[in-house]
């Protein structure tokens, strides 16, 4: 970790401008440009070609079957592009409710993720005691556990503390499940901050609170945005949870309901691969227009850790 | 802080204080996540407590009955080899060996200026975003039999198709796994190949090294202590992925496909014998101790 670990100093901070800045920018330099040879060229956008088809076919195919209202498995350009399918899965599946649903409890797990982990992860990485690293690699040890371990406790848990179908549960449960990664990617960014701001701060009479509030929080902005981003996502994308929680129609996100559509018209049985691709549309879209709008942070703030996903 | 002034020990024992309070709501959230479960699971394998019926509500205490239920049964044996299988395949050779090609390829086209770099990053990115249930219906399109795009391409030259699913099921998980997983690899590997100094090569082309051997004599070192985070991390990861597995062949056809983690979900929630599916996830979080305890070894961050 800690050769990727160092990648963190990367992170813009505001604050690096005097002295740190110039150093960080020798090492971050890409090696001066070199004309390749026009073999090179060919070679490489022959190989360049067939990564784009291998990753983007399955998406041409489920942009073109969503706006086909006779969509067949393979590729092909709408006979006669329509929004059919759109508003077919709207008025029989619920799509309203489930958007809502889902906008809600992702935007909730988002600011209470926010809050817990910028107030955990702060403290990590500024505490200075025995203590720490145990704390810090108990962290790390429940970045690795796989939901498949504890699907089975949570469900039980859940059921025991009548969570299940509530938006509370649903809130909690997303927020825990993602808080080890981001405890630990937002660690990396405070500490890239210095101290003596905060001490600053205290010298001038603020609590410690209004010190990490008004003083450090600013300059973190970056990493907030990238946890946030990063919270968000899972929250609208994650599905087990939401499967194993919720049996509740009213309480249906739109990954429950794109799953149940794929189930009952797309898996096994009989096959309407244009409605499930306009769910999937519904449910991917945000996905995709909210990590390309953030793609450079996140994909640098991902850079500075190494969990698996 | 080796060397501590009065002062500075007293500022330092204050700020602890309220330090120790910050980290309070996110650990609570935790335990209640993550330790909280590990023992009602742990308890639970004890347990004949099922999902319905009489035995939900009010279980019996069965002693080890679960795990030798689970060592003596004939599926323990064949979802291991499963799992091993589809980590081997999809994590340590598909997407660690796909995801550093492609680290290396980008990397190189972004140092010629090649125009199309942005597009071709993106569109790997695109794989890896998606949700994991998208990437199931998508590659089940992609895999069918009579329609599918990738059979109607084979017959385009003049090949027959295959059954992907039906004939081979595993290497078709290992494709849709590797297709999602390798961006991940790739930033890690990116993210690496950028922090080795310009200078390096600089010096080393002065000295009259040809391209191959400035690959073969700085970069790949500098790589390596990255490389065994990330096999890790993607390791312990696909371990316990099931969901891709749940849509797209539900481990059939028969149990070709059942690996250990959807054989705990089965157990739980098919057969609806939770004490059975805990014993099951006790099982893991223990295999996954070991994995991470590897994992810290490894990793040996600086704290």
């Amino acid at each position: 970790m800690s050769a990727v670990a160092e990648q963190q100093t990367r992170v813009p901070s505001p604050t690096a401008g005097a002295s740190a800045a110039p150093v960080q920018q020798q090492t971050v330099n890409r090696r001066r440009p070199e004309q390749g040879s026009r073999q090179e060229w060919i070679v490489v956008h022959v190989l360049y070609l067939i990564i784009v088809i291998f990753f983007f076919a399955p998406f041409l195919w489920l942009l073109t079957a969503a706006f086909d209202g006779d969509a067949v498995a393979y590729i092909r350009w709408p006979a006669q592009p329509t929004f059919a399918n759109f508003t077919y899965v709207y008025q029989n599946f619920h799509i309203g409710r489930a958007l809502a649903n889902s906008l809600f409890i992702s935007t909730a797990t988002m600011l209470l993720s926010v809050v817990l982990v910028s107030l955990a992860a702060y403290s990590l990485s500024r505490l200075e005691f025995g203590l720490k690293s145990v704390v810090t690699y108990g962290v790390l040890v429940l970045q690795t556990m796989p939901l498949s371990a504890t699907m089975v406790p949570i469900y039980g848990l859940a059921r025991d503390l009548h969570l299940r179908n509530t938006y509370l549960g649903l809130i909690l449960v997303h927020s825990a499940i993602e808080m080890p990664f981001l405890i630990w990617l937002m660690k990396g960014f405070f500490d890239t901050i210095p101290r003596y701001l905060e001490e600053a701060a205290w010298l001038d009479g603020r609590s410690k609170f209004r010190a990490w509030w008004e003083v450090v929080m600013p300059v973190a902005r970056p990493g907030i945005v990238v946890i946030a981003g990063f919270a968000f996502l899972n929250a609208w994308s994650e599905v087990l949870m939401v499967i194993i929680l919720v049996d509740d129609p009213g309480k249906s996100t739109v990954p429950l309901a794109f799953y149940q559509t794929f189930r009952s018209n797309g898996g096994y049985n009989e096959v309407n691969y244009g409605l499930v691709a306009a769910v999937g549309v519904i449910y991917v879209l945000p996905v995709i227009a909210l990590f390309f709008s953030l793609r450079k942070m996140m994909v640098r703030g991902l850079m500075s850790t190494s969990r698996g996903l | 802080m080796a060397t501590m002034t009065p002062g500075r020990g007293l500022i330092a024992w204050r700020r602890n204080r309220s330090l120790i309070g910050g980290l309070l709501p996110a650990a609570s959230l935790l335990s209640l996540f993550f330790v909280a479960p590990a023992i009602w699971a742990i308890y639970t394998s004890f347990t004949n407590r099922a999902l319905v019926g009489l035995d939900a509500r009010h279980p019996r205490h069965v002693g080890w009955a679960n795990y030798e239920r689970l060592l003596h049964s004939p599926a323990f044996k064949t979802v291991l080899i499963n799992s091993l299988v589809f980590v081997v395949g999809s994590a340590v050779i598909g997407q660690f060996l796909l995801g550093l090609a492609l680290a290396l390829l980008l990397d190189h086209g972004e140092h010629r200026g090649y125009r199309a770099t942005p597009f071709v990053y993106g569109s790997v990115l695109l794989a890896w975003v998606n949700p994991t249930v998208i990437a199931g219906f998508l590659w089940v399109a992609m895999f069918d039999f009579y329609y599918g795009s990738l059979n109607k391409t084979l017959e385009l030259f003049g090949l027959s198709g295959v059954s992907w699913l039906g004939k081979a099921p595993m290497l078709s998980l290992i494709i849709v796994n590797t297709w999602r997983g390798a961006a991940f690899v790739m930033i890690i590997f990116q993210g690496a190949l950028r922090t080795i100094p310009s200078q390096i090569y600089e010096a080393a082309r002065m000295d009259g090294a040809s391209a191959w051997q400035r690959f073969w004599d700085h970069t790949l070192p500098n790589l390596r202590q990255v490389a065994a985070v990330v096999l890790l991390s993607v390791t312990i990861s696909t371990f316990g992925a099931f969901l891709l597995i749940l849509t797209l062949t539900n481990g059939g056809p028969g149990t070709k496909t059942e690996v250990i983690a959807l054989y705990a979900y089965h157990a739980a929630f098919q057969s609806r014998q939770i004490g059975y599916g805990s014993a099951i996830a006790a099982v893991m979080l223990g295999l996954n101790l070991i994995f991470a305890a590897i994992y810290l070894r490894v990793s040996s961050p600086k704290i």
